[in-house]
């Protein structure tokens, strides 16, 4: 009986902390957004529930901007996270075939902007491509005699997908690289000696392999893309006109720019779901069990 | 000879693809040290003057702003959030490596679907729900929201330095009489301390980049390195190189940190025991 008992106090101790933070940050916002969401709280901040009414302002397209957000949405997951991915296996294939300085170099300025906060990363694109010729690109045009482009009402969404395609690289290209060196280099040889090209031996050796990699990184910035917001923020804050407003945003401008909490709310419900039906299937297809290792000691 | 092609076609695909950002760094460099640029990345003349936020104020509209109380906030809340980080790491990475309970390979795959519902689209409930309870506008409790955040992924790494230290040293801890909590404190923190050192560095990292929570749930009289380098973007009149040294003054002291705790703690403790490397 004693035995029973200090088992329970001993991981309940250890696992208390955590379950308290994680219970108070995670769980009770998740029920709060979903309350929230069934109410027209604004600025006032008064708790009065009016049942289904922001769902159907989204759903029933009362609200002429949703077409263009769901829009932007799709354009911008569904070429950042190619970009990401085919990006990072591209410059990770070009960098192992090169001497290791030279791919050291590459690789640390492709790195670069993980270890940037995301103001600076966010400055960087912005002065880069003002439109004026104090812009970094724009001045440097002026020098070969062309006048100021004005990139962020020319293509704002393609700034934007660079800047986060870019982020998303960094990642992927490290564990890219990581996995591609731990590949045994008979394969690779074996294929050249069989006279495989560049190319082949990426297609039909590398990239089998890298399979699991791959994957993982591509429902990582999957759902990265689907929930971050921040760089698009403080690049373009969503504008011009909406030109680069994506779902998640929205719901935060919703909530903190136009003080419609209730509204914003039920957009980040939507966005709470979608995750949710995301992470089973792909928890299905990657099997999480086999990543959890048993304890030996019995107390 | 065709080799020798291929491997500079390779050199120049990858030039081309570095030369923008490649640009953007060196302008960035330059802007902050220089007094004007011309061609973008040519700086013109050196010189310190962007830097002089750092013994006089910052020049923000008519508002006298100092870098020292706003560097104070950041630290504050960055070192509050890798303490959190750390501490609550440690305690869940053991029990998560060690003890057998029920409900283990819930919380473990729990831990994965903590990370897909990111912070970002929980923060109108975090707003109010430090709002009612008096923890809005304040750095500890903005701080520790922050902390919850890296949860997840921090006790996934300390689990692994956990679990990379022999049984053999438990059992004979055990058999010695220590209780869980002397094992973990005498036996394991001296012995994972490069795994504290990364989750606390992890932790305090990211909330000292932080912008979004800083931004949204602390108030405009409080802030921190990232939201001054915002609010600087955000006027109408804009000093690209005050706001480049400033980004460059906010860019060091994780450098310095991580530095400084990979010299102490790499200092593993000489360890003995059937299995060790």
């Amino acid at each position: 009986m004693r035995k029973n008992s200090l088992k329970f106090h001993s991981h309940w101790f250890f696992l208390s902390p955590s379950v308290l933070l994680v219970s108070f940050f995670y769980f009770i916002p998740v029920v709060l957004v979903f309350t929230i969401a069934f109410t027209n709280m604004d600025q006032v901040f008064s708790w009065r529930f009016v049942g289904l009414v922001n769902f159907l302002r989204l759903f029933t397209l009362k609200d002429p901007l949703i077409p263009r957000i769901i829009k932007n949405t799709i354009i911008y997951i569904f070429s950042a996270l190619p970009l990401t991915i085919i990006g990072a296996l591209f410059i990770s294939l070009l960098t192992m075939r090169i001497n290791r300085t030279a791919s050291l170099i590459f690789r640390a300025i492709f790195f670069f902007p993980r270890l940037m906060p995301p103001v600076v990363w966010g400055f960087l694109w912005m002065w880069s491509f003002e439109g004026t010729r104090y812009g970094v690109f724009n001045s440097i045009l002026e020098g070969f005699g062309v006048s100021p482009i004005h990139w962020f009402i020319e293509s704002p969404m393609l700034i934007v997908i660079c800047a986060n395609g870019f982020l998303g690289i960094s990642l992927a290209m490290l564990i890219f690289t990581s996995a591609i060196a731990s590949i045994p280099k008979d394969y690779t040889r074996a294929a050249e000696i069989d006279g495989a090209s560049f190319w082949q031996t990426s297609r039909f050796i590398i990239i089998p392999l890298l399979k699991w990699p791959i994957m993982t990184m591509t429902a990582w910035h999957l759902m990265s893309f689907i929930n971050s917001y921040v760089y698009i923020f403080l690049i373009t804050g969503g504008g011009p006109y909406h030109a680069t407003e994506v779902w998640a945003l929205y719901g935060y401008n919703s909530a903190f720019k136009n003080y419609q909490y209730g509204y914003g709310s039920s957009i980040m419900v939507i966005l709470v779901i979608i995750n949710l039906i995301l992470l089973v299937v792909l928890l299905k297809a990657f099997g999480m069990r086999r990543m959890i290792e048993r304890s030996r000691i019995e107390v | 000879m065709k080799k020798i092609f291929d491997k500079w076609i390779i050199y120049i695909i990858l030039s081309l693809i570095a030369i923008p950002f490649l640009i953007m760094y060196i302008a960035f460099f330059a802007q902050a040290f220089s007094k004007g640029m011309s061609l973008g990345i040519i700086p013109q003349k050196l010189s310190f003057s962007n830097f002089s936020f750092l013994w006089s104020t910052i020049p923000w509209g008519l508002e006298k702003t100092r870098i020292w109380g706003i560097f104070l906030n950041t630290f504050l809340f960055a070192s509050i959030s890798g303490l959190a980080v750390t501490v609550v790491c440690t305690l869940t990475g053991y029990a998560l490596s060690r003890i057998e309970f029920r409900g283990k390979a819930f919380l473990l795959s729990m831990q994965l679907i903590l990370h897909a519902i990111s912070g970002q689209i929980l923060l109108i409930a975090i707003f109010f729900l430090l709002l009612y309870t008096k923890l809005l506008y304040k750095i500890p409790g903005v701080a520790l929201a922050r902390a919850s955040l890296e949860i997840p992924l921090g006790v996934w790494m300390i689990k692994g330095f956990f679990d990379a230290v022999p049984w053999d040293i438990e059992r004979s801890a055990m058999i010695d009489g220590c209780t869980r909590f002397q094992i973990w404190y005498k036996i394991f923190l001296p012995l994972i301390k490069p795994g504290l050192g990364a989750v606390f560095i992890w932790g305090f990292l990211f909330a000292w980049h932080d912008f979004i929570y800083a931004y949204t749930l602390l108030p405009g009289t409080v802030p921190l390195l990232s939201t001054l380098v915002q609010g600087l973007l955000a006027t109408e009149v804009v000093d690209y190189g005050v706001i480049a040294a400033i980004s460059l003054f906010y860019m060091l002291p994780p450098l310095f940190l991580f530095v400084f705790l990979q010299k102490a703690l790499m200092k593993a403790p000489i360890m003995g025991g059937k299995g060790m490397a």
